[in-house]
This record gives structure tokens, C-alpha cells and sequence, in this order.
């Protein structure tokens, strides 16, 4: 293995005899979906591998598909994966922050698409919550009324009741 | 069937016996109302009653109407009715399929009312009763009977006489919330103000016209309203299925949990089927010594579960009533039938038997019958009738011992099983042999007449019905039948073997026909006794509506079992020679064979 002049060595390294390069990146900054989608955009020109290294790092090794890679080539390789990779990281980062604003819009725009609701599905609907009139103040509760509080002794805690006929309403 | 949903406490009346005084802050979220609106309609309800508290001062009141109206049920409110007098509400309302309004009115005047009320609410509420009468509504008006106007009840009637489609009941004051916590000052005598409920009834019904008003009565011991035992009413008698509370998350049925017959008054009333019995909290306070327990009279001793509906299977193959809820059905009243792949739900709304008594003949005597005849009632037993048991299905269950359960058809020859019992026993007899109460039944003729003819048995029966006595005469030449009662039998000693083979509970007196069974036997002899427990028929609504346009009357006076025959025998000193109980592996049929001293 070799390493790569402009990459750290212990993110990247270099097998110039099998034209493979390697590539560990920490999963606390690149999430799993961010890796798939850098992978996605290479698969056309290099043999991709994505695994787990270990419990916080992914390991990614790519092999161009035309033979007679260099040192320099391959670095080309790992370097263009390494940006692509903090695109996708970024992007997978917006597409998290803005996502309900995305689903809002979208539903708003998909319900004006669809028109006016029809008379069928008003049917149900209640427009309305409003009391009925009350221009004697019936509907009032006793205690708003007259101001008052129930007293605290006027009565031991009653539970459910099964049977209203002895009691209030 | 109704379904009771409190809508909260809140009210703008501040009753002194208010059952919910603790709770009058709590209301109901509208949401939660119009899930359990929706609730009642899945579980199958055909009304939704608002409860509270006071449901009509609540603002969401004809959104919830309308609600309740387009799921297809009717609208019933428990009210003081002061919004009621509204015309405009009550107009609204009643195109919203109001059906049912049961108000509260609780003095005639409005210094008695108010009194009761503490607020100025009677003209408010008996003027709701103008607006609601001549809707075709089902209107009771509730007049709960306390000492601040137990002595002004006919001024109650006169306030509902001008409504002759009212009903006007008069309900004993509940020793709950209020009414417990001001008893003294607040709760009369039961028995005193049964007496005065009674006045009060028939100078109603002296005054009122042929159309009514109807009058009726709750919380009182039948007892102690002679010639109105008709007349009580309940929830039950109202149709109403389920309750529930403010926040409960699911309705349960409603039970009389709140009252008790206790067993040193009640036990052998001839009135314990129906009766309500005592409010527990009076019974605490005040004892059950004014009850005065009425011996004697027939009594039931079957009851219909009559078919509501058919169930939906699961689709993935588990428990149909687990799928629908277990708390809102009646562990006695409810009866759910699996039969392949099909489930039918059944309710027994039989008033000859309390809920005790329904739920200890279905769960521990397991005496449940699928009538498959077309007779008024079945008489033969092994052939009219399918033994219903718990599905093995339940047993591993957790929710088994709150579940009103799943039951299956099973073929089971439980009544030849146990009749075979008998006839061993009669089978091994010689001597002089009476059967009492014989009736007109041959059905161990092939065992008797043999014997009989043979020498080895001198059969005479006893019948007080003279028709049955000639027919079992005709019957059995080779034996002698007399038209007599057990009380007529006056010999002592003449007999060594005397047989009540399915008379023992129709004798009026258990005690006295022991101690007369027993005196017509020879020391030694044997004395047998035969006899069925109550059982439940699961049957089509036109089966039910056929038994009961019957003729068939009652002939039990009590619904004993063989235990409290045992436990009489035990006390007079008889040796039990065996026993053969009731149980849900049995038929209805029980023996005990007792040897005289």
C-alpha cells in the first residue's frame, strides 16, 4: 500500500499494483445515505465497495474500471470521491432542515391542483361550533353564575355513577 | 339500545344531592365526546343519551346532535331542561332526531324546586316541559324524593298532569356525592317515602286521563310499593346498555352495583328477581330492618337471550369480542355464540333475574341453551335444546374472568347423562313408593309399571291439579294417583320411598315440604328429590316474541339448587346417600338422595 501525497494517509491509501484506493471516512460526518449517493455517481467508471471499518467509520475502496492506473490517477479517483462525498453530505443535510417546508408546499400545491372540495365531502363537515342563543344566560354553569365555588366539605368525593335516578342529572 | 355519555360535571343548577359535587370543575374535552359518539355507533347502538353534569349548557351541544344524527342514531339528553325551555333549542334539536329527555324536576312549585335546586330554575324547567310535550318524544320527568319535599310529591304530580305523554317517576335519593354527605339532612326513611311515593302515584292516577302521564318509581324495594311493582324503572328498564365517564376510555354496561338485596331480608322474596333492593350507603346507615320480603309466588325459571346481532370474524383468525372490546358487554346479559365461522351476539334484558343471578347461571352453573325448537317453551329438554359452553379459546386468555366470553355450541347428552343417574336409582326401588308432584309425566313408566306389575312396587302419585292427576291416572292403571297437595298428605310413615322428582321448587314452602317429604317416609326410607336450576335460551328474536305472547306460566317458587337442598337437609338431620350438583359439565338437572331418620 501506498500512501498519497495530497490526501492523509490515514483516510486514504493507495494499491498501485492491483489499481484499487482506499478511502475511511468517519460515519459521524458523512451519514450512510450521504456515502450511497457519492458511490452512486462513480459506479459508471469504477468498481465501488462500501463496508463498515469499524463502529464509527465507513470504509469505501474504489477500482477503476480502465486498466493502467497510476499513483496519480488514483489519488485523481479517491480526491473526486472525497468531494463528491461532502457534496452529498451537504445536500443530505439541507434536504433533512427543509423537508417539512418541501412537503407543505408540495401538498399545497398538489391540493390546488385538485380543485375545490365538492358538495359530497362538505356533508360531513362542521362549520361551525357555535352555541345556541342564549339571551337569558341559562347555559351558564352554577358556579360562573353566582360567582361561587363549591365548598370543599359540601360533599365526600362521589366516583361513577351507574344509575342517575337518585342524583343530579 | 342506549348508550349514556357524560359530557362533563358542569351545571348551572347546584343540586343538594348532586352525585358528582367533587367533579363539577371536570368537562369533557368536544373531541373526546365525538369519539365515544363514535364508539357507541360501532359498538352498535341505536341512541346516544348526553349526560353530565348539565350536557345543555355545554356550547358543542347541537354540533354533538348533529354528529349523533349522521351516524344514524337517535339523540337522548339526561337534563334539568332549563335550556330546554328554549323553543328554538328544543326545535333544533328535534330535527337532530332528539327521541328521549329524561328531566329533572324536583318540587311542583318554585319554592320547593328552587329549594332543592339552589337556583331559580323551576320555571325554566317545568316550562322545558311545554316545549318538549307533543313531539312524540319518550319524556320522563325524575322527581328524586328527599326530605326538603317528600311531603309535597302530589304537588309534583299536578306540575306533570297537564302532560299526559310524560312519565312521572319518583326516584329515592341516591347517599352519593351530596346525598351521602348531607344523609341526615337530606334522606328519609325509605320506607316513609315509598308510602308517600305510593300516595302520591295513585292520586295521579286517580287525575290523570286515559292518555296518561304514566307514573313510575326507582331506587325503592319493591316491597315497599304494594300494587306498583310494575311500575319501577331504571336505566335498564329505559334501554340503556352502556355508560361512560368522563375520561374513561371505553363504555362499560350498566350494573346495580350501587344496591344490594341483603340476604338476611331478601333471600326467598318472591320479588328478588326485579327489585332494586337497597342503595349500599342507606344500608350501611340506616339497615335493611323496614323490607318486608314477600314469600310465596311463582317465578321464572328461564330467561331469553335474544339475538342483536351478527359479529364480524377477525380477519387474521383471533378473538371476535377481544377485537371489539372486552369492558362494554355484560358478563351476565351479553352472550356471544361462535359457530364456525360465524358470531352472534345475543342480550338478555330479562328482568325475573338480577345481574347476580344471570351471571352466576351463565359463568358458574353454565346452564346456557341454544332453543332450536318452535315451541313457547321446551319441554324436552335433550331434544330441544344445545348446550352452549366457553370456547376452549378463552381459556388461555388473560382478559377471561372480566370477558363476558366466547361460547360454542357442543353436542353433549348432559340430560340423558344425568337423568340416567335417576333412573338408577328409581330402577333399584321395591316397596311402597309416592311420587309428589307427579304431574302428568310418564316418563319412567318403563321402570315403575314393570316393577309394579311384578309386585315388587306399590306406586301411588300425588297431584294437586286435578286435570294433570286424571291424566297421570290414565296413564298408569297399574297405580294409584290421588288429586292432592303435599300439605294433604297426611300419613306418616306409610312410605318407603318418597320421590319429588321436578316438583321441589314448586312447593311454596322449602323448609315445610322437607319436613313433610321426610314425615311420609318410613324410618330408614329414602327421600328423592329431583329438580332443575334456572337456565338462559339463546334464541331469534321472532322465538322470543313467541314465548312470550305464551300461555306458559310460572310454576316455580324458588329457583333452588341442590346445595340449598342439602344444607336443609343437614339441618334437620338427614344423611345425604348422594348428591349430584350443577355444573357447567352437567345439565340443568340436579339429585339428591337423602335417608329419613
Amino acid at each position: 500500500m501506498a500512501s498519497l501525497p495530497s490526501i492523509p494517509g490515514e483516510l486514504a491509501s493507495a494499491d498501485v499494483a492491483s489499481g484499487v484506493v482506499r478511502l475511511t471516512v468517519r460515519e459521524e460526518l458523512y451519514p450512510l445515505d450521504a456515502v450511497f449517493a457519492a458511490a452512486f455517481t462513480f459506479i459508471k467508471d469504477c468498481w465501488v465497495v462500501v463496508d463498515r471499518a469499524d463502529a464509527a467509520h465507513w470504509a469505501i475502496a474504489l477500482t477503476p474500471k480502465a486498466a493502467g492506473a497510476d499513483a496519480a490517477l488514483l489519488e485523481q479517483w479517491v480526491g473526486g470521491f472525497a468531494n463528491e462525498l461532502l457534496a452529498c453530505a451537504y445536500r443530505h443535510r439541507l434536504a433533512k432542515d427543509h423537508r417539512a417546508t418541501v412537503e407543505a408546499v408540495t401538498t399545497a400545491a398538489m391540493a390546488g391542483a385538485l380543485g375545490p372540495p365538492s358538495l359530497e365531502e362538505l356533508e360531513d363537515f362542521d362549520f361551525s361550533n357555535e352555541a345556541f342563543e342564549d339571551p337569558l344566560g341559562i347555559a351558564m354553569s352554577w358556579e360562573d353564575k353566582y360567582g361561587k365555588k363549591a365548598k370543599a366539605g359540601d360533599a365526600a368525593p362521589a366516583g361513577a355513577t351507574d344509575d342517575d335516578d337518585g342524583g343530579a342529572p | 339500545m342506549k348508550a349514556l355519555i357524560k359530557v362533563g360535571y358542569g351545571c348551572n343548577d347546584h343540586c343538594t344531592f348532586c352525585h358528582t359535587l367533587d367533579v363539577r370543575h371536570v368537562d369533557a374535552p368536544a373531541d373526546e365526546i365525538d369519539r365515544k359518539i363514535d364508539r357507541a355507533r360501532a359498538l352498535g347502538h341505536t341512541m346516544v343519551v348526553l349526560s353530565g353534569g348539565e350536557p345543555t349548557i355545554r356550547p358543542e351541544l347541537v354540533r354533538w346532535a348533529r354528529r349523533v344524527a349522521a351516524r344514524d342514531m337517535d339523540l337522548g339528553l339526561v337534563t334539568n331542561g332549563r335550556v330546554l325551555s328554549y323553543p328554538a333549542v328544543v326545535a333544533e334539536l328535534l330535527a337532530l332526531r332528539l327521541r328521549y329527555v329524561y328531566l329533572s324536576l324536583h318540587g311542583g312549585s318554585r319554592t320547593i324546586h328552587n329549594r332543592l335546586v339552589r337556583a331559580d330554575a323551576f320555571a325554566e324547567t317545568h316550562g322545558a316541559l311545554a316545549q318538549l310535550s307533543g313531539h312524540g318524544l319518550d319524556l320522563k320527568v325524575n322527581c328524586v324524593v328527599t326530605l326538603q319535599n317528600v311531603d309535597h310529591l302530589r304537588g309534583v304530580v299536578d306540575a306533570v298532569l297537564p302532560y299526559p305523554d310524560a312519565t312521572l317517576k319518583f326516584s329515592m335519593v341516591e347517599p352519593k356525592g351530596g346525598g351521602a354527605a348531607l344523609f341526615a339532612a337530606l334522606s328519609p326513611r325509605v320506607s316513609d317515602a315509598a308510602a308517600r311515593v305510593v300516595d302520591a302515584i295513585e292520586y295521579g292516577l286517580a287525575r290523570a286521563g286515559a292518555g296518561g302521564p304514566r307514573f313510575a318509581h326507582g331506587g325503592f324495594p319493591l316491597c315497599l310499593m304494594p300494587g306498583h311493582e310494575h311500575r319501577f324503572a331504571d336505566l335498564k328498564t329505559d334501554r340503556f346498555a352502556t355508560m361512560i365517564e368522563v375520561g374513561e376510555p371505553d363504555f362499560f354496561p350498566v350494573d346495580d352495583d350501587n344496591k344490594l338485596q341483603p340476604d338476611a331480608a331478601c333471600a326467598g322474596c318472591a320479588l328478588a328477581g326485579p327489585c332494586p333492593g337497597l342503595y349500599r350507603g342507606y344500608h350501611a346507615a340506616l339497615g335493611a330492618g323496614e323490607l318486608r320480603p314477600r314469600v310465596g309466588g311463582p317465578r321464572s325459571n328461564s330467561f331469553d337471550y335474544t339475538l342483536e346481532a351478527t359479529v364480524r370474524p377477525s380477519p387474521d383468525g383471533g378473538c371476535p369480542v377481544l377485537r371489539i372490546g372486552v369492558t362494554p358487554w355484560d358478563r351476565g346479559r351479553h352472550l356471544f355464540v361462535a359457530h364456525g365461522d360465524r358470531v352472534a351476539r345475543f342480550r338478555a334484558d330479562s328482568r325475573d333475574f338480577n345481574d347476580a343471578a344471570l351471571a352466576e347461571i351463565k359463568h358458574a352453573r353454565g346452564q346456557l341453551y341454544l332453543d332450536r325448537s318452535a315451541k313457547d317453551a321446551p319441554d324436552d329438554f335433550a331434544r330441544d335444546l344445545i348446550k352452549l359452553t366457553r370456547s376452549p379459546r378463552c381459556a388461555p386468555c388473560p382478559e377471561f374472568a372480566r370477558c363476558t366470553g366466547l361460547y360454542e355450541p357442543v353436542a353433549d347428552a348432559g340430560f340423558e347423562r344425568d337423568d340416567a343417574i335417576v333412573r338408577g336409582w328409581l330402577a333399584a326401588l321395591t316397596g311402597d313408593v309416592i311420587d309428589v308432584g307427579c304431574g302428568a309425566d310418564d316418563r319412567y313408566d318403563a321402570i315403575f309399571a314393570p316393577a309394579a306389575a311384578a309386585g315388587r312396587l306399590r306406586y301411588v302419585g300425588a297431584e294437586p291439579d286435578p286435570a294433570r292427576a286424571a291424566a297421570r291416572a290414565a296413564q298408569c292403571a297399574w297405580g294409584e294417583v290421588r288429586t292432592a297437595a303435599l300439605d294433604a298428605l297426611t300419613e306418616r310413615g306409610a312410605y318407603d320411598h318418597v320421590l319429588a322428582l321436578r316438583s321441589w321448587n314448586h312447593f311454596p314452602d322449602a323448609d315445610r315440604a322437607l319436613a313433610r317429604l321426610v314425615a311420609l317416609a318410613r324410618p330408614g326410607g329414602t327421600v328423592i328429590v329431583v329438580d332443575n336450576v334456572a337456565f338462559g335460551l339463546a334464541r331469534t328474536p321472532a322465538q322470543t316474541a313467541r314465548a312470550r305472547a305464551g300461555a306458559a306460566g310460572f310454576e316455580h317458587f324458588r329457583d333452588d339448587d341442590s346445595h340449598a337442598v342439602v344444607r336443609r337437609a343437614a339441618a334437620a338431620g338427614l344423611a345425604v346417600l348422594d348428591h349430584h350438583p350443577v355444573g357447567p359439565a352437567t345439565s340443568n338437572q340436579w339429585a339428591v338422595r337423602l335417608r329419613a331418620p
